[in-house]
């Protein structure tokens, strides 16, 4: 039998008479509250809150909350929802008022979550090595060797300090009687604590005031030791180990999560892909080679990390990891096999095991949990059967939502009960705890609403655990539901632990004073992330040249509805070429053309329309967070915000077409301020400068093509001036002139004009000559040749020459020299890709096709 | 009898593979009747990077990495094995079954829990009604375990037809069971799913089998091929070999290379590349008696 502990009945003060206001709110009329004592009196840890919200008003509340909803917005603070229509970038729930847990009770908590910590790492030790748990009786052996969870060949396999578990949580909840009991365990890849600290910054810069008086304690501290415990367990000996966080990628639920954490911790946010195995070590895939990697924090599933051991069906692994794990070349946290303590059957024989192991008793208790699999549990089961929740006993082997005995039909019950007897070891039963209940604002009042708080712990690098002060508390999403979960529309809080004494203030920084090496962020970018910057790059010029071009043609159609003016039929004509449509498919004259022109500026089709690349940009940016300042992304989502605002209105008037395209220019010039003056200049910039590069030399060579080659209008160079951005200058160098050869040098050969062609490869040059694995040989790489050979063509340009038509016409001079170019800059981009980029092969699983007799 | 057996895997690629892991169960293993001689493994293109391991069941695992683009691989496995004819066990001196099973139950020494692992689901393998049915005629209460055991080899043996091509690896032994054709893979995980449903453990094993009867004797399916058996666990007997396929107990034709829960523990070679394209895999296993 499980001991209980008591902790709702410690009051932290024995004052509880404050007469606070709570705007009206009633508790449940059964059940726990923790704002509330049974009397209506608010818990002494609530007071200050209350007392604070009555002197700030429903108003400045609501006020402050709508701001703060928008930070979490703006910030992009998302949560994926498998499945759900709304796309998959769904804004992180957040409910603004804490959870707040006193002092004393809070350290009754944290001392059993310490001693849960201890005792499932012994487990895993255990059960990956001696086996004493199976052999002396304490764990029915089907629960551990029938789990898929239970990893074979990371059996016996000698980790560093022989840590297995660094980061755990465990979801706990308060009964009727308010004592905490553990709901779950997370062993594997527990997450949330990142959204535990966004719900932290959001809430304390909401209610500055409240946050400072209450002295809440600081949760900094907590992730300076998972960062430190995870360094210290290097298998190298070497002074800054490379720790990577491994995510699944960005169609995973928690996404936003690892890259908000990687950031924070410092360490390189990666996917499989990122990762190889050479020698039995893992490396990092990076624009300056391979670099080896010490430690890998994962958010990956166990049985997914290595397609090469473990499931083959995985593309999300490292094939070799395993090997790499049993060498003892690189530490997993948790280490591989740890989910194998999901699993709900084992809850019931944790007290068991924590005297078997520890040589103590059970200090927190699990909810009453039995495994059907025993013959007397199952019998108690079966004849209680509407009073409880039936559950999976092994997740993995036969996955299904709880089932609430008391929801089912007399007949439901019975198939329920046949199922159990069946396979009663698939089965366990839990009794119903009924949840806590606290206040959660619903935008008029507060309402109760059932809670369980996510606690988190890691390992602290000496041993033992640390226990985040905190934690993600997950409330239900209606007054009457007992079910918790992000994934069903459930809502969270920030959860406050009240400081005994002052709270320990904390950055992540080292201290001054300390030693440190000096670095420039260099070779050790992964070329996964230096693709999409280069996507990008590519992306938001391809739209913002498309939209200057849309937008050309959109000022003339306001002055010239006819559709008589020579200009509008070079512009369309290079318009075609810009989408890479074939050249006469859109409607040269009237209103219809109004109506494409507005179409084809906010549709997604064809692929190349401002739209579709600014959606483009912001899925690349999506999978690059991580990399990204909040502005630039902030700017990203408002450009994506725009287009998908403009899509949906239907028949966009020509006034509100060019209302579109001025708002999308701002918002381009303001992600190119952005990335020039809030980057760093390393490779990362450096590629996103490239794309960018490449793409408006593509543009500019394409548009000249299309529009003066052939043909002698001025109104042709005026548009063209004005499309390349370059009216301005010109007018002032060539008053009242318009000639083929000074247009031609404006945009083509002058080197100090930011837009033309020969800027950009003076730029692209200098870049590919500065890129990391430049200059490792005497020779010179094909990406520097192909631009030195496109530089060439435009300083040794004959304009005079190429400016002259001939009787046709037709200037050929021109026109081979810019389909020189025109066939330079797609090569450029495929060299770079082939010499820094290329690694996003898909890989494939072979075996099992042996001949099989 | 001694034997030299050479198992070559070749993979042709229409496009270069860039990096390729592989892990391979090619080393035949020591058992009480035998005895490796010389294993050699042959990669090319060659790679300094073969390393070797045991892994839980105590096969002998290869990994080794090609980090230079190519198209194509091939992985031989050159052994030379000796084994002892044997004596069949007597099959009639084993205990009865169902006491086997009732012990199994209880027993958590290091033996009993070894066997116990190999009464429980494994990937390819899962214990079920229909698995009784057909084997439980073959049962009846207080029978000496390896004397029913091998009467349902037998049975599977006569009723079962060897259809090449029929099946799968992704095919599950109920549909086995319902379709009653299958090859070796097939016979060995279904004949396990059936004495694990009983409560009996039962692993799978790969290995060889001699493709030159003596005189008087029929040619062994599986010959020239990968083949796969179970091995029964009995108290007092240890692990006794059932071949399904053949409806008899091997002796002294099958080369033993690896064993497991099922399958997925012994795939005699495993590999994930990046890039190749199409791919055009030949398998080739030569027994020939040294």
């Amino acid at each position: 039998m499980e001991r209980r502990i008591s902790t709702a009945t410690v009051a932290d003060a024995a004052d509880s008479t404050i007469p606070t206001s709570a705007w009206g709110y009633r508790p449940a009329a059964f059940g726990f509250d923790e704002a509330f004592e049974s009397d209506a009196s608010p818990r002494p840890a609530f007071s200050e809150l209350f007392a604070a919200l009555s002197s700030l008003g429903e108003d400045e509340f609501s006020r402050r909350w709508t701001q703060a909803q928008r930070v979490i917005r703006d910030n992009g603070i998302t949560y994926n929802v498998y499945g759900d229509p709304r796309g998959t970038d769904r804004p992180w729930q957040l409910d603004p008022l804490p959870l707040i847990l006193g002092a004393r009770e809070w350290a009754v908590l944290e001392r059993g979550l310490e001693q849960r910590g201890r005792l499932l790492d012994a487990v895993l030790t255990d059960l990956y090595g001696p086996g004493r748990l199976l052999s002396g009786g304490v764990f029915p052996p089907e629960l551990v060797l029938e789990n898929p969870g239970f990893l074979r060949p990371l059996h016996d396999v000698p980790v560093v300090r022989g840590a297995r578990l660094h980061l755990y949580a465990a979801d706990v909840a308060r009964g009727a009687d308010g004592q905490f009991w553990v709901l779950g365990d997370r062993t594997q890849a527990p997450s949330g604590a990142g959204y535990a600290l966004e719900n932290r910054i959001v809430v304390s810069r909401m209610l500055p005031e409240v946050f400072r008086d209450c002295r809440v304690e600081r949760l900094a501290p907590f992730f300076r030791t998972l960062r430190d415990g995870l360094a210290e367990l290097s298998p190298r000996n070497v002074d800054t180990p490379r720790i990577v966080l491994l995510t699944p990628g960005p169609y995973n639920e928690t996404y936003f999560e690892h890259a908000y954490l990687a950031r924070y911790l410092g360490f390189t946010l990666v996917e499989g892909g990122d990762l190889t195995v050479r020698d039995r070590a893992v490396h990092l895939k990076t624009l300056g080679g391979l670099q080896r990697v010490d430690v890998i924090l994962r958010r990956l599933d166990d049985t997914y990390a290595d397609p090469l051991s473990l499931r083959s069906d995985s593309s999300l692994g490292i094939a070799g990891l395993v090997h790499a794990v049993r060498a003892g070349n690189v530490t997993v946290a948790n280490a591989l096999g740890s989910g194998l303590l999901e699993a709900p059957a084992l809850l019931g024989f944790l007290p068991a095991a924590c005297r078997a192991l520890l040589g103590e008793e059970l200090f927190l208790p699990s909810v009453p949990t039995y495994w059907c699999g025993e013959p007397e549990a199952c019998k108690r089961v079966l004849a209680r059967l509407p009073e409880l929740v039936i559950k999976p006993a092994i997740p993995a082997v036969n996955s299904h939502e709880p089932v609430f005995g008391g929801e089912l039909s007399r007949a439901e019950l019975a198939e329920l009960e046949q199922r159990i007897r069946a396979r009663p070891g698939l089965y366990v039963a839990q009794e119903r705890l009924g949840l806590s209940t606290a206040p959660a604002w619903n935008g008029e009042r507060l309402t109760p609403r059932h809670l369980s708080l996510r606690a988190f712990l890691c390992r602290r690098g000496q041993g033992g655990f640390e226990v985040m002060p905190g934690g993600l508390t997950r409330v239900a999403s209606s007054k009457d539901s007992l079910v918790v979960s992000m994934q069903r529309g459930g809502n969270s809080k920030d959860s406050w632990v009240l400081s005994s004494g002052e709270p320990l203030e904390l950055s992540l920084l080292r201290a001054p004073g300390q030693k440190v090496d000096i670095v420039r962020s260099g070779g050790d970018l992964p070329s996964r992330v230096a693709d999409n910057l280069f996507w990008i790059g590519r992306y938001i010029e391809r739209a913002e040249t498309t939209t200057r071009l849309l937008r050309s043609l959109l000022t003339r159609r306001v002055d010239d509805a006819e559709g008589r003016a020579p200009e509008v039929g070079a512009l369309l004509v290079a318009l075609e070429d810009a989408l890479e449509l074939v050249r006469g498919t859109l409607t040269r004259t009237g209103d219809g053309l109004d109506a494409e022109l507005a179409r084809i500026l906010v549709s997604a089709h064809p692929s190349r329309t401002p739209s579709a690349s600014v959606a483009a940009a912001y899925r690349a940016a999506g999978v690059v967070r991580e990399r990204l300042s909040v502005d630039t992304w902030r700017v990203l989502g408002e450009l994506h915000r725009l287009v998908e605002h403009a899509r949906s209105q239907s028949d966009l008037a020509l006034a509100d077409a060019l209302e579109v395209a001025a708002s999308l220019l701002l918002g381009f010039s303001a992600f190119s301020g952005l990335a020039t003056e809030n980057m760093t200049h390393g490779p990362g910039w450096r590629f996103a400068d490239i794309g960018r590069r490449i793409e408006r030399g593509c543009f500019m060579v394409r548009l000249l093509k299309s529009t003066l080659v052939s043909g002698d209008d001025a109104a042709v160079l005026d548009a063209v001036l004005e499309t390349a951005d370059s009216a301005i200058t010109y007018r002032s160098r060539y008053p009242g002139i318009v000639a083929h050869e000074a247009v031609l040098d404006l945009l083509l050969t002058d080197e100090t004009n930011p837009r033309s062609v020969v800027y950009q490869l003076s730029a692209l040059e200098e870049h590919v000559n500065r890129l990391p694995r430049a200059g490792r040989t005497p020779l010179l790489a094909p990406e520097s040749k192909t631009v030195l050979r496109a530089l060439s063509v435009v300083r040794l340009a004959e304009l005079e020459r190429w400016a002259r038509a001939d009787p046709q016409g037709r200037r050929a001079n021109l026109d081979e020299a810019l389909a020189e170019l025109e066939a330079a800059l797609p090569l450029l981009a495929d060299q770079l890709t082939l010499s820094y980029l290329a690694h996003a092969e898909e890989s494939f699983t072979l075996g099992g096709t042996e001949a099989r007799s | 009898m001694r034997y030299l057996v050479r198992h070559t895997t070749s993979y042709e690629y229409s496009e270069p593979v860039s990096i390729c892991h592989n892990e391979a169960r090619l080393v035949p293993r020591q058992t009480p009747h035998q005895r490796p001689l010389v294993s050699r493994l042959v990669v090319e293109p060659s790679t300094p990077t073969l390393t070797s391991d045991t892994d839980y069941f105590g096969n002998v695992v290869h990994f080794f990495t090609l980090e230079e683009a190519h198209v194509r691989l091939s992985v031989s496995a050159i052994s030379e094995v000796d084994l002892e004819p044997f004596e069949p066990p007597a099959l009639l001196l084993s205990p009865a079954w169902d006491g086997v099973r009732d012990r199994i139950r209880r027993d958590r020494s290091p033996e009993g829990l070894g066997a116990l692992e190999l009464t429980l689901d494994s990937p390819h393998v899962r214990r079920a009604d229909p698995l009784i049915d057909y084997a439980s005629q073959s049962f009846a209460p207080g029978r000496p375990l390896l004397d029913a055991v091998f009467e349902l080899t037998r049975r599977i043996h006569a009723d079962f037809a060897y259809v090449p091509g029929s099946t799968t690896i992704a095919t599950p032994i109920d549909r086995v069971l319902e379709s009653r054709r299958g090859v070796c893979q097939d016979f060995a995980h279904l004949q396990i799913g059936m004495l694990r449903s009983l409560g009996i453990p039962a692993r799978y094993v790969s290995g060889y089998v001699h493709n030159t009867p003596p005189p008087g004797r029929p040619c062994l399916v599986g010959a020239d091929a990968s083949h796969a058996w179970l091995s029964a666990w009995c108290p007092g007997f240890g692990f006794v070999d059932f071949d399904p396929t053949n409806g008899s107990i091997p002796s002294d034709e099958h080369v033993t290379l690896a064993w497991g829960r099922d399958f997925s523990d012994t795939s005699p070679l495993r590999g994930v590349i990046l890039g190749g394209g199409q791919h055009l895999v030949r398998v080739g296993v030569e027994v020939a008696r040294a």
